[in-house]
Parts: structure tokens; sequence; C-alpha cells
């Protein structure tokens, strides 16, 4: 009897499970989207080039800078070379504690995505996007659906490091290609070399953010302020920790608060008795608009008391909602959200109107992250490759990617597959970020 | 089916991982007792495997025992003094149990602090798979089916029905609660070592209070009178994220973001409406009579 | 360590103190009369604060107004959590523990509610909302805010033990509370006393709540999360069901926390907190101002 009883119910477990993953299936598939001007299925067979170059006007792609010459090497004409879809993976934060970031990610994206897909020459871009939650284990789940199930090419994100910690290792298993577009922590690139990122690590932004200070300030003595239990602080803590003693500058003490809290008064309090030349504070944007209220208003830091923070304050966002407490405040950063190079101008304007809010770095690095993958797909010629080349061919391209015009400035990888370009050091003037002079 | 497996390997896995953490607190509930510490326990078993398996070269197996210990010692050197209480203060005492450790974890920088724990990072890869988990929730499976019946089940619903008179009845009362706290420690440091070899990280972040309270979460809305609720809880709960993205955007509100709202709805009706659990109904279901009858007209399971 | 710091350190603690026993007000009420862990009172704190941002910043009220209308929509809320998640397991008799994880299950349900209406970012009351005044004397600076704050949940707090001790509604409370068949058979309508306590617990939340969004000028769905773990200390340290030993204890969790960063380093603070409530639970878990144990178990 009681044999029996079991036997049925784990018949009717394994029907739930199967039952519930299909569904998955699913329901993943409802969220891809095809590009409008996607004309043949997705998989590059021989006939949907041809039916692509029907409808394609010859290679006006020059301004694009596409390398035509691999195109004969592989004995297919160069028209083709640009007819075969890229399909990428976009793991974004959309939902729960931290959808800011990655709603800004999928704005920047969906409009480069519309841009390149608009293009009369060059390869299109099928994407899918999924929501990682900012959770680990979601992160994972989706980089497997993408590999496995949507058979991209190449993945974009996911957004948090932490993330990106957990879910990177399978893609690199899997012998996928992965852009992080906002990962900053280190040891992000040494997961392996499918792992690429275009956002520049902690460790390439904090030390010019420190050098510079210290000039201008002539800082001597700081506090050091950061959310001990929070990996993006944590490590952002450890890089200015090293930065400062390589500056000779001393910390006098070191304060930290908890993710969940919501009032820093105490510590700021005690950073103030010790009075520093400046506050070093390593935090996400949530607590940062906070700490820059409390401690300017409530605590009354000097305004001479120069507050030096790390990525997370690095947000327009985050000066807008701190308003006349943030100024003065000094960032490094990889892009300058007034930055007034061509391509800057035109990508900040028309992310504006059609947002409704001016792009923050987040946004840049998608946007940028999406031009460098189109520009791997053009010279990594995916047309007549198996999926497995295909992706083995967009890790070669990315790695050879030299001097691509993108908002974020000329763009290359280093070595290490980290972001190439030098950082600029803000300072909060008016509301807004002005280049430190 | 294996083109399946590979697209959804970690998620089935994970259903696996989840039915193991809610058989652990299910031994806790059975007698009456809340306990908010699995996810450290969990954490425990997770960290101590993960740096033995990485730093000393050791297998897997070996690896998931000594955690599995490690987590239940723990567990047996903090439960002695704290199974005096019970009801919520028992619960708050686990709750802050568990966020000591999460704390100790964040400030133990050879365990990576709150920046995590790599694995497999060199060439040497030891890592688990549904092959491993499906195999030990057999076998715990087994165990708890053994279980029943024997001396300690009897005694453990006994303290369930009135702890005071079980203990007039001659009962050791606190040698058992100590014991089922313990051997929900234990299944929980297996669950965390085997879910550290899935995943090529974790950290602190992890094993928070939020786990805590999905565990307690998959044992409630399976039912708590019998393990196989538990495992049904598991199984249903991990997967409903992936099945309401089939909700719809209704007047600009996206619903399906939170999935906290789906979760409490179904954890409320359970309790307010199945207090033995989903199992009530699928016990129904089949038909079976006699055991359905006793599990509901059975004195209400705590919780 | 720097002493110069201590005279503000000590202020600070006060104001926040005042907060947090407000909040565990709530919790020890329910808790003293119905033995509910009402863990959704976090939730119901939360949802307080964002209801006046609300009336504030989208309707245009002035706080005077938002903060009783608030107030009232939180005790109502209360009222809301009661008829859902407790009276029918109060009607089959179901173990304490049920209606613990029934709060857990309404908890998730309100977050995630006031996610889903008010979005997750970390929401301000529109600048003037109240006047931006500071009083520095010598090196210790005054804020005009935490002063009425203080103010404030003093006189909810002396509010609320005159009801207790001094009015029938107290008087049929506190009966229910010592024992509800006992006071049915007395003629009191248990369910009515229950409504209202409900209503004075939850309102008493939801005024926290918004006096701790007007303080950090930040509201946001998972505020009352940390303030949830600092009101199960309080009401352990203040002994379950206790009144004024919540209230004592509220102002001692303030200390210990800036003490703790004055002393120890700021890495220490939760830390602190949480052996603090350890060492009670196992010496005196009737608490340190409680006489006797909850019914508890």
């Amino acid at each position: 009897m009681i044999l029996k009883r079991v036997r049925s119910q784990s018949v009717a477990l394994s029907l739930l499970l199967t039952g519930a993953v299909i569904a998955t299936a699913c329901g993943g598939e409802a969220a891809t989207a095809t590009p409008q001007s996607q004309i043949a299925p997705t998989t590059g067979t021989g006939a949907t080039m041809v039916a692509t170059i029907g409808v394609e006007t010859p290679m006006t792609a020059a301004t694009m800078g596409t390398t035509a010459s691999t195109g004969p090497d592989k004995g297919v004409t160069p028209g083709t070379a640009g007819a075969t879809p890229l399909k990428v993976g976009f793991a974004f934060i959309t939902s729960g504690d931290n959808a800011v970031y990655g709603n800004s990610q999928k704005a920047a994206v969906q409009m480069a995505v519309e841009e390149i897909n608009g293009m009369s020459s060059g390869p299109k871009l099928e994407a899918v996007y999924e929501d990682t939650a900012a959770k680990p284990d979601q992160a994972i789940t989706v980089f497997q659906k993408f590999i496995n199930n949507d058979n991209v090419q190449v993945i974009m994100g996911p957004t948090l490091s932490n993330e990106a910690k957990s879910s990177d290792p399978v893609a690199q298993k899997a012998g996928v290609p992965v852009l992080g577009v906002s990962n900053t922590a280190g040891g992000i690139t040494d997961i392996g070399d499918y792992i690429y990122r275009d956002s520049l690590a902690e460790f390439q932004v904090i030390p010019e953010t420190i050098k510079q200070a210290k000039d201008k300030l002539k800082l001597t003595k700081v506090d050091l302020l950061y959310a001990k239990d929070d990996a993006f602080s944590k490590s952002g803590a450890d890089v200015f920790r090293t930065e400062l003693q390589k500056n000779g500058i001393q910390i006098i003490n070191e304060q930290t608060f908890a993710t969940a809290d919501t009032d820093y008064k105490t510590q700021i309090t005690a950073i103030k008795a010790d009075n520093p030349d400046a506050i070093v504070v390593s935090a996400l944007a949530k607590p940062a608009q906070t700490i820059l209220q409390q401690a300017r208003r409530d605590v009354g830091i000097d305004p001479k008391v120069a507050i030096i923070g790390g990525n997370g304050f690095n947000s327009p966002a985050v000066v807008k909602a701190a308003g006349d407490t943030a100024e003065g405040l000094i960032v490094g950063a990889a892009w300058n959200p007034n930055a007034n190079d061509e391509l800057s101008k035109t990508f900040i304007q028309k992310y504006t109107a059609k947002n409704g809010k001016g792009p923050d770095q987040f946004a840049a690095q998608a946007y940028a992250g999406t031009y460098i993958l189109y520009d791997a797909a053009k010279r990594a010629n995916l047309s007549g490759k198996s999926p497995a080349e295909a992706r083995t061919a967009i890790r070669d391209a990315l790695k050879d990617t030299k001097n691509l015009p993108t908002v974020l400035g000329s763009f290359s990888f280093t070595d290490k597959r980290d972001a190439n370009h030098p950082p600029v050091v803000q300072v909060v003037k008016d509301g807004k970020f002005d280049i430190l002079k | 089916m294996s083109e399946f497996y590979n697209a959804n390997s970690f998620l089935i896995s994970l259903v696996g991982i989840n039915a193991i953490m809610a058989l652990s607190i299910y031994i806790t509930l059975s007698c009456a007792m809340l306990s908010l510490s699995n996810a450290a326990s969990m954490a425990i078993g997770a960290y101590t495997a993960a740096l033995l398996t990485q730093q000393l070269a050791w297998a897997l197996w070996p690896a998931v025992v000594a955690g599995a210990l490690m987590s239940g010692l723990v567990a047996l050197v903090l439960g002695l003094p704290i199974m005096r209480l019970s009801g919520v203060f028992l619960a708050i005492a686990t709750l802050g149990f568990g966020e000591v450790i999460r704390i100790a974890i964040v400030n133990i920088d050879a365990l990576g602090g709150s920046e995590g724990f790599r694995l497999n990072s060199g060439d040497r890869t030891i890592e688990a798979s549904g092959w491993e988990v499906y195999g030990v929730l057999l076998l715990i499976a087994y165990f708890f089916s053994r279980l029943k019946g024997s001396r300690m089940s009897l005694a453990l619903q006994a303290i369930r029905e009135d702890e005071n008179a079980a203990r007039t009845m001659g009962i050791n009362v606190t040698f058992y609660k100590v014991a089922a706290y313990v051997t929900g420690a234990i299944v929980a440091g297996i669950a965390g070592a085997l879910y550290a070899h899935l995943r090529s990280f974790i950290s602190p972040g992890d094993f928070g209070f939020q786990r805590a309270v999905d565990v307690l979460v998959f044992a409630v809305v399976g039912g708590t009178l019998a393990w196989r609720g538990a495992i049904m809880g598991a199984v249903l709960m991990t997967l409903l994220p992936e099945a309401i993205r089939v909700v719809p955007i209704v007047g600009g509100f996206n619903i399906k973001d939170q999935p906290e709202i789906f979760s409490g709805v179904i954890l409320l009706a359970v309790i307010l409406f199945l207090p033995n659990g989903l199992l009530t109904v699928a016990l129904s279901l089949n038909r079976i009579r006699r055991p359905a009858r006793k599990v509901i007209g059975h004195k209400e399971a705590s919780p | 360590m720097n002493l110069a710091q201590l005279p503000q350190q000590l202020l600070n603690g006060i104001f926040s103190g005042s907060i947090y026993a407000l909040f565990a007000l709530g919790y020890t009420l329910i808790f003293g009369v119905l033995d509910i862990l009402n863990l959704a009172h976090a939730a119901i704190f939360m949802l307080g604060a964002t209801v006046s941002w609300w009336l504030v910043s989208a309707q245009g009220w002035s706080l005077l107004l938002a903060f009783p209308v608030a107030v009232a929509i939180a005790g109502l809320l209360g009222i809301v959590l009661d008829r859902v998640a407790f009276l029918r397991l109060r009607q089959r008799g179901a173990p304490q523990l049920s209606a613990l994880i029934s709060s857990i299950a309404v908890s998730l349900i309100f977050v995630g509610l006031s996610r889903l209406l008010f979005k997750d970012d970390r929401k301000q009351f529109p600048d003037g909302t109240f006047p931006q005044v500071y009083f520095d004397i010598g090196s210790i600076r005054v804020r005009l805010l935490d002063v009425v704050i203080l103010v404030v949940s003093l006189a909810l707090m002396l509010g609320l033990t005159w009801l207790v001790q001094r009015t029938s509604l107290g008087r049929a409370i506190r009966a229910v509370a010592e024992s509800p068949k006992a006071a049915a058979l007395l003629g009191v309508n248990i369910e009515r006393v229950i409504m209202q306590t409900f209503f004075i617990a939850s309102a008493l939340g939801g005024a926290a709540g918004i006096l701790y969004g007007m303080s950090l000028n930040s509201i946001e769905p998972g505020m009352g999360s940390q303030v949830e773990l600092k009101g199960l200390s309080i009401i352990i340290l203040g002994g379950m069901g206790s009144i004024p030993g919540a209230m004592l204890a509220g102002f001692l969790i303030g200390m210990i926390e800036v003490l703790s960063v004055v002393f120890g380093g700021s890495q220490l603070k939760d830390a602190f907190v949480f052996v603090a409530l350890f060492l009670v639970l196992l010496v005196r878990p009737q608490g340190i101002f409680g006489l006797k144990q909850g019914r508890a178990g």
C-alpha cells in the first residue's frame, strides 16, 4: 500500500516537473524578439542568404569598415558576408531591487539593435532578452537557456558582477562568448578566454580618481565608508584602500554598513569626529543618495571636505535625488553623461527623446557593447558556419576589436579581455557631472 | 531529451536541491519547531565542502559528508542551549543564528567575504550534476520513509501534539528536539555541499534570510505531515517563477516581475484552507481513503 | 575611538531609538493580546510611509494632513491583515506558528504590491515638505525634524500607555491578553477588541514608518526588513508583550548601535545587536523588563 502510494506520487511529480519545464521553454520562446527586417528563418542556411541578398542594397557599408577581405578568403562573395544574422542573448536585471540598472541597459540595447537592423547592409542582430532578477541562480538558468535552447552565438550581460561570477563559467564551459557591459569587479575576465567586458573595472577607474583627487585637493588623510556585505561595494573599497596607500594618503578609520541599512548617520558622525580631508565612499546607488544627504545636511560635514565616490555614485539619478548635497562629489567613470563627442551627443539626444531621461553609464556601455558585437559579427563572417564555429569566430573577432569608434571612445580590448580606454574623473557642479579640472 | 536536460540542467538540479532543503526543514516542523537557520546550515555545508575540494583537493563525496557533519556539529553546539526555547522564541533564536553565520562569513577573508568564493577556477574541476543531486534526494527520501513508524518518528509526533504530555509520558523531549534539529542541519549541509558544486561561485548573499523563508514556504505549501509534501512543495514553488512568465501585463502593471506576490498568495491560501498542504489534495485525488482520512481528521500539524 | 563624538552619537541613538520603540510597540501589542508574532508589521511600517509619500508627492497634500490619513490607512490595513490572515486560523484554533507563517505570506504580498504600484526606487518627499532647520550647539547639530519626531513618538507612546491603563478599551485589551476565555465570560466582545488592537498596533507601525521615512528622507519597498530584525530584538529584550519593555528596549537598541560604532567599530554593529538578543534569549527569555514568559509554546 505504502509502496504503491509512493510510486503514484513520484509519477505525478515527474509529470509535473516535465510539464512545468516545457511551459518554461514555451514562455521563453514568446520573449524572443525577432527584428522586423528579418526575412528568413533564423538559422544561417544557404537559402536564408539568398533571400536576404535579394533585398540588400550592396555594400554601402564602407562607412562601417567591413572587413570585406575575409569574404573572398572563405569563398563567399562580399555581399553575403553581412547576411547571416547574429543571435544575441541579453541577460539584464529587469525586475526586483536592481531593475533600475537593467532597464537602462535594455533601453539602450533596444535602441542600438533597431539602428543596426535598420541599416541597409551588414549582419542583422536577432535579440533575445531575459531577466536575471539580480539572482545568481536565475542568471545561470538564463545562460543555459540562451546556450542550449535559443542557440545564441554570444551573450551580453549579466548586469551585476555577482551574477557574472556565477553564470559566466557556464558560458565559458560551453564555448559561448560573453560580453559584460557593467561588471566592474576584479576577476571577471579571469573566468576564461570567452569572457570579455567593455566596462572599465574598478582597478582601472579608481587609481586615476585617487591620483587626480590627491593632486587637486592635496589629500593627506581620509576616512573610508563602505557596505561590507555587498560584493560590489567591498571590492571597490579594497581597490580604494590599495590606491590610497600607494599615494601615501592616510586612512584614519574605516566605517562599514550593511546592504539592508538605510541610516548611515552614526557612521558619518564618527567620520566627522576624525576630521578627514575627504570621505571615500564605496556604495551602491541607493545608499549613495542617502549618504550624500545625511553627510551634508544632517551631520553637517563641511563642504570643504570632499566626498569621493565609487561607481555607485556615477548616476545622474543619484545626483538628481541628492540635490544640492551632491555638489562637489568626485566620481571616476568610464563615460561622462555630458560627453560632447559626436557619437555621444547623438546617443544622448536620441536616448533622451525616446526614454524621457538622459542615459547613464550603464546605458552607454550597453549601447557601445551592442556595436562592439555588431562589429565582431561583421568581421567574423558567420555565413555557413556551424553554431560552434560561429561562437568561436565571434570570440576571435572580439579579440581583434581595434579602435572601434563608440560612445566610450575609440574602443579596443586589453590582452586580458578588459576594456581599454582611459577613465574620466568627474566632479558634480550645478547638479551635473563635469570633468574634474 | 538530453537536449532538454542541457537547456535546463541547472534548473532541474535546483529543484532537487530545494527538495532536499524542504526535507531539512520538514524534520523540525514535524515536531512543531520552526527553524529559520536552515539557510545558514546550508551555507556551512557549502563553504566546508567547497574549501575541501578546492584547497585540499578532496573528492566530491568525502567533502559532502564533511560539509554535512560540520553543519550538524555547529547545530549541535548551538542546539543544546536553544532547545529550551519553544515556539516563536525558538524561531527568533534560529533567525539570529542564521544572521550571525552570514555576518561571520562576510567577515572571514579566507572564505572570500562578501565577494564570494569561486570554485573550479583552475584545471581541477569537481562538479556535481543532476545525477548526484537526485541520487542523494532518493537516499534521503528513503531515510525519511524508513523513519516513519520508528521510535524517533513517534516521539516527534508526540512532541508535536503536546510537548508537556510527551514529557510526562517519559519521552526525552530535549533529546529528540536536538536530534531533529541536528538531522535537519545535516540534511541542509548536504544540500549546501552539492549546491556549491553545481555552481562555480557561492557568496553569503546566497544563504540569507530570504532563502530561509523560501525553504519554509516549500515545506508549508507542500504539507508538513509527510515528507513527500515537502518535496512536492519544493518542486512546485521552484518552478513557479518559470510558470508565471506567461502572465500578461495588465494595465501597465507587469505582475510577473513580482513573483513574491504569487508565492505569498499561494502560501496564504494553503495555510488558510489546506493547513496540511497541497499533499492533502494530492492524496484525496488519489482516492486513498485511509491515510487521507487520517491526515485530515488529525489534529492540525504545526504549522 | 574619538570621544568628541559621544554627545552627538548619544543624541543620534535617542532619535533613532524613539522610532524603533514606536515600531516595536505594534509588534509587542499584538503578541501580548493574541500570542501572534506578526511579521507583516514591517510591511505595514513600509506601507504607512509609502502612502504618506504618495499623498504628499503625487496628490500634493500637506504633510500635516497626510500624516494622520496615512496612519489611519495603516490602521485599516491592520484590520484587513487580521481578517485575511488570522481570523480563520483563530476560529480553527490553529497553532501559533501557523499565524507566523500566515503573516510572512501577507508580508510577501504587501511588499510585492508596493513594488508593483510604486516602483522599487528610493523615494523622497518633495523639497519643502518639512523645513530644513538645524541648531548647531557647539559641536552638536540638532535637526528640528528629529526633535519633532521624538516629541511625536513620545506622545504616541504616552497615549498608548494611557489608553491601555486608563480607558475601558484598555481594560478590555488587558483582559483579552490575560485570558480570552475569562474576558468572554466577563462580556467582552473579543473579536471587536482584537480588531481595535490590530488597528492601534498597525497605526503605530505606520506612524513609525512615516517618521522613519521623514527622518532619512528615503522610502522604499524593502525599508521594513532592517527594522524588522531590530524590532524582533527589541521585543525579546523588552519581554514579549510588555509595552514599557518595548519602549525602553527600543532606546536601548538605539544606544547599543551608536555605542558599538563609537567603541567597537561599525563592522560589529549588527553582531552586537544579535549577541545581545542571544544572551537575553538564553539567560532571561522573559526579557530584561518582562515579568513572565509569554504564553508561548
